[in-house]
């Protein structure tokens, strides 16, 4: 029993590990062209139509990397849509058994957690969590040194509009 | 019923005859005591309420939640979600408020906020995440609620038929909410957050959202990631809840994809990802036994199983 729950501790450990270069499949959404870099006015990599399917190699602020019939390049990441239907690789999905260990020891237990409209329908306000709630709050200089430490750079910028349709 | 109307009716009259003797009393509820004259204008005053009787409304119907799912055992993944959520909502038009920010222990994907500065994340959201880009897009579409008063804008139909009553022993009890009105809230408050805010707050919320993260040195395109993760959803019990109160993942996409453009193409000092959160996103199960938050003695908790 305790073999099996380290065997199975191993296999949910590496699938962590290989998850992370676990290549996310797409399709892109409208036709255009494959960008060699990640500019808007980068040189075309080759085209690709609307519904085509592509690997996701990589994410970079607007821009993802993909790779379709051999062909690298760089697509506006809000021109993709991910497989349908598919988890995304390595995200413990919801509604799913997960593997814990307790605090009393290497216990492997399973347990399914949800929190759906009943759940909240029938919850009773909980004020010791709560309570608990604020004693993990942060101040406003506790951010800024997390924040300046981590060298996160502050911008200016306006409030967005609805924008225009593309149709 | 019918008395209880006419109960009400003789309340609010009482209370307008005598407004200047309860401010006199109160400084601070002419306000609330004018609200009072106009029923059907209650609820907007909602919105208008001073902050510390907002930040009390946010932490009863915060308190719901985390009867529903309380927060993950782990002081050290609640702490560094509240430096990047306190940070985010320094960017944001509130940030003096008390902001806390907490994950929950629930595998439903699901994020909530309250008035007053609560965010709730749950734990199966915060397992989808890519990046501490896509961490800050969620909480800063939270922020953005917030921000707005969308909750007190939602709650105020609710409350439209309980609160005149009520406003009597909001007004007389020390500025404290009276039971009845509390009742009234938390029951408005399970409303709200099984139906949702309308759908145009969450267009709103998300393009605040994207604005708030590139301020705060985040790429904006963190929340276009969870949502394409949403989209892309299998359609399982862990989803439903937020697919009902929120609009399609698709439909938001494309809303911010029409709000976005470029325009963010010029904002580069933006970070997709940040150590801290690696290295929580990879830690061992075991370690966070030991930073345990203090937790009072055990509750017996009933825990329905989906």
């Amino acid at each position: 029993m305790r073999r099996c729950a380290a065997i199975l501790l191993a296999a949910v450990l590496l699938c962590r590990v290989t998850s992370a270069e676990a290549a996310e499949k797409g399709q892109i959404l409208r036709a255009g062209d494959l960008l060699a870099q990640p500019f808007i006015d980068a040189a075309k990599a080759g085209p690709v139509t609307a519904n085509q399917p592509v690997t996701i190699l990589e994410r970079r602020g607007a821009w993802a990397s993909v790779e379709s019939n051999g062909t690298k390049g760089w697509v506006r990441l809000l021109n993709l849509r991910l497989e349908a239907g598919a988890a995304r690789p390595g995200a413990s999905r919801p509604g799913m058994a997960s593997l814990r260990t307790g605090s009393s020891g290497r216990t492997a237990t399973t347990g399914i957690k949800g929190m759906d409209e009943e759940d909240i329908r029938n919850a009773t306000p909980d004020y010791q969590e709560l309570e608990l709630l604020g004693t993990l709050a942060v101040t406003a200089d506790d951010a800024r040194a997390t924040a300046q430490k981590a060298a996160l750079k502050e911008n200016t910028v306006a409030y967005l509009d609805k924008g225009r349709s593309r149709k | 019923m019918i008395a209880r109307s006419i109960l009400r009716a003789a309340l609010a009259a009482a209370l307008v005859s005598l407004p200047g003797m309860a401010q006199a009393q109160f400084p601070n509820i002419g306000g609330l005591v004018k609200g009072v004259q106009n029923v059907k204008k209650l609820g907007d005053s909602l919105r208008k309420i001073p902050e510390p009787e907002e930040i009390k409304i946010g932490g009863d119907l915060a308190s719901i939640i985390l009867g529903a799912a309380p927060l993950v055992q782990d002081a050290e993944k609640q702490r560094y979600v509240n430096r990047v959520g306190r940070w985010l909502a320094m960017h944001s038009d509130r940030p003096d408020l008390p902001w806390q920010f907490g994950i929950v222990e629930t595998d439903d994907v699901n994020a909530f906020s309250m008035p007053g500065g609560y965010v709730l994340i749950s734990r199966g959201m915060f397992d989808q995440m890519r990046n501490e880009a896509e961490l800050a897009g969620v909480l800063a579409h939270e922020i953005a609620h917030v921000a707005k008063k969308d909750h007190l804008g939602a709650l105020q139909g609710s409350l439209r038929n309980a609160a005149l009553g009520d406003f009597t022993e909001y007004v007389g009890g020390n500025g404290g909410i009276g039971g009845a009105f509390k009742a009234a809230l938390i029951s408005a408050g399970k409303d709200m957050f099984t139906r949702g805010l309308n759908h145009d707050d969450e267009y709103d919320a998300d393009r605040m959202g994207v604005v708030i993260a590139a301020r705060s040195g985040y790429s904006p395109y963190g929340l276009v990631g969870v949502l394409q993760t949403l989209s892309a959803a299998p359609e399982e019990k862990g989803y439903a809840l937020m697919n009902k109160t929120h609009p399609l993942p698709v439909d938001r996409i494309e809303r911010l994809d029409r709000a976005m453009g470029t325009k963010f193409d010029t904002v580069i000092a933006v970070v997709e990802d940040l150590p801290s959160f690696v290295a929580l996103r990879a830690a061992p199960a075991p370690a966070a036994a030991k930073s345990t938050p203090a937790r009072a003695p055990a509750r017996s908790r009933p825990r329905r199983r989906n």
